[in-house]
């Protein structure tokens, strides 16, 4: 066979000839020898998953949810759930990019900004964001927009958790910007704000772009931990209340939408940043 | 601008003069003259400095293409990038049409080693990008200059989207949409292979010939430094000072051939032996010897 990458030859060298199965084959392989694995485990009881669930009453679940079901007795929807998370995440994550962004720009490019500002925030940086919870539930007044209710405290932590990987990707990206082109520009007529606009902002982008995608994903994963603790609605507090009222297929189904909707935001992140980049070679 | 057809007349002029005289004429004050007094740059502080140029003098006349040869790390990045304006001299001072540089200005273009077209931006937005930054964009310009430089249907591509010799044709194009008076070009041709290069000297010999500009041309190559230039200044080692200047005194319109010339052999032959010691010092400071 002349066809197909080296690593298949190779893998087809060591099995002796046997036909090669396509690409999506192989990944529907992947997903169901998952399953199988977790079936394996709970019906012959290794570790203590005998007391957890089938993948098969999972599964049933999972499309009864999708199908508008309430996860639990009197419950919401999964839907519900997964648009206060969505919410929270996204308000979080925003409310990060505005902020970092342009400090970071500041602080990459100007000594006495970077002076003034960076020791206090690096300081700030190794503190897990969901340590914030508690000083946040003190802080944060009650909010409400008509009747729904503002959950301050987990916004604020979403915000700190996505903050620093959008902070400092923006300002390494800033920081290792070739002097040329400052020169180059201003060269050929470009005052400082032209520099800015021209130079420093396109040149930093692909680092404000993997500093969003890194954002992004801390955001899902301090909203998780912030709705353990300060509860729902939200896809964090029905995993916790799932395994609450001993329905861990509950537990399950939050577990996978929040990994779902990681993977679909990063992707919307990833799609933005070919965006904004048309010049980008990836 | 309105000084350029008077420069054209005193060039034809000065062609006539021995370049003794030429260089005699320090109160010319046309447009493109450079007039470089005394030079000193240091870097560092006190107890880690680095002297890279020490009382450098020199005077280019407006029109005049003068490359500046040297040894690597003789500080001639250091003097172009004092009349670009990116660096004050510690000492002494750099005249540009008589007038102390103060900063970078589109009348000095500059052409870096490494091609510095702005990645992000297509090559019609970097050529344009000089006139952009005063709102005059002249489409007709624009347009011939893609024309001349053979960037023609290349308007939208991104700067890696080009060969590396197509890069340095629409580096140059940017340059020359701006119009300056004086072209700072620091060893631009060092990273192309031996024919693009060529071509790429040609091009350049072309677009001299045809305005009237100032050119001071950085290499460390004794070839191109005869083949492009009026005038050869030869660099010392660092501390950098002029060791040597040599008058190129071949004809002009010039092409590539001309290298096979007997007197292109002789003036050659000249500036390695000024440029040998300087290269064999350039080297023993590089390994730490000094």
């Amino acid at each position: 066979m002349s066809t197909g990458s080296i690593s298949d030859r190779l893998v087809e060298g060591f099995a002796g000839g046997l036909p090669s199965p396509t690409r999506g084959v192989r990944k529907l392989v992947s997903l169901v020898g998952f399953v199988a694995v977790w079936w394996l485990f709970y019906e012959f009881g290794v570790l203590n998953f005998e007391h957890f669930v089938s993948p098969v009453t999972t599964i049933v679940e999972f499309a009864g949810a999708l199908a508008g079901q309430p996860l639990t007795e009197g419950g919401d929807t999964i839907y519900l759930h997964a648009v206060y998370s969505g919410a929270r995440v996204a308000v979080g994550v925003v409310a990060a990019a505005l902020l970092a962004i342009p400090l970071g720009l500041v602080v990459g490019t100007s000594d006495r900004w970077e002076n003034l500002l960076y020791p206090a925030l690096e300081a700030l940086r190794p503190i897990p964001p969901i340590s914030w919870l508690p000083i946040a539930i003190i802080v944060f007044p009650a909010l409400a927009l008509g009747s729904i209710s503002v959950p301050l405290p987990a916004l604020f932590v979403v915000f700190i958790g996505s903050f620093f990987p959008i902070f400092t990707n923006t300002i390494e990206g800033a920081r290792t910007i070739e002097t040329e082109y400052g020169q180059a520009a201003r060269s050929l007529g470009a005052g400082s704000g032209d520099v800015f606009r021209h130079v420093v902002l396109p040149a930093t982008l692909p680092s404000i772009i993997t500093g969003l995608s890194l954002g992004v994903g801390l955001g899902w994963i301090t909203v998780v931990a912030a709705e353990l603790l300060t509860g729902g609605p939200g896809l964090g507090y029905i995993i916790i209340q799932g395994s609450r009222l001993l329905q861990n297929q509950v537990v399950v189904i939050g577990m996978l939408a929040v990994g779902a909707l990681g993977y679909a935001t990063s992707a919307l992140v990833e799609a933005l940043g070919n965006w904004l980049m048309p010049w980008s070679t990836e | 601008m309105s000084e350029h057809n008077t420069d054209t007349t005193t060039r034809s002029d000065t062609d006539e003069q021995s370049a003794e005289q030429r260089r005699s004429w320090t109160e010319s004050s046309g447009s493109g003259t450079v007039n470089i007094q005394d030079l000193t740059k240091v870097y560092g502080d006190d107890g880690d400095e680095l002297v890279a140029v020490d009382g450098m003098d020199l005077h280019i006349e407006a029109e005049e293409f003068v490359t500046v040869l040297g040894p690597s790390g003789c500080g001639k990045s250091t003097v172009m990038e004092c009349i670009a304006g990116y660096l004050d001299p510690t000492e002494g001072e750099v005249l540009v049409n008589d007038e102390p540089v103060e900063g970078p200005d589109p009348s000095r273009g500059v052409v870096f080693q490494e091609n510095r077209l702005f990645p992000w931006k297509t090559i019609s937005e970097n050529v344009r990008f000089g006139p952009q930054m005063r709102d005059d964009v002249d489409e007709s310009r624009v347009a011939s200059l893609f024309d001349q430089m053979g960037l023609s249907g290349f308007e939208d591509a991104y700067p890696h989207e080009l060969s590396g010799g197509m890069q340095q044709r629409a580096e140059l194009a940017r340059l020359l949409a701006n119009d300056p008076d004086i072209m700072l070009m620091d060893e631009p041709f060092s990273g192309l292979d031996a024919m693009t290069k060529e071509l790429m000297q040609e091009k350049l010999l072309d677009v001299w010939e045809d305005d009237d500009r100032t050119v001071l041309f950085i290499t460390h190559d004794v070839e191109e430094a005869i083949l492009l230039a009026d005038r050869v200044v030869v660099m010392t080692a660092r501390p950098g000072q002029v060791k040597d200047v040599i008058d190129v005194d071949l004809e002009r319109p010039r092409s590539t051939d001309i290298v096979t010339t007997d007197r292109f052999n002789e003036l050659q032959r000249r500036a390695s032996e000024s440029i040998h010691d300087e290269a064999e010092r350039a080297m023993e400071q590089a390994e730490g010897r000094v």
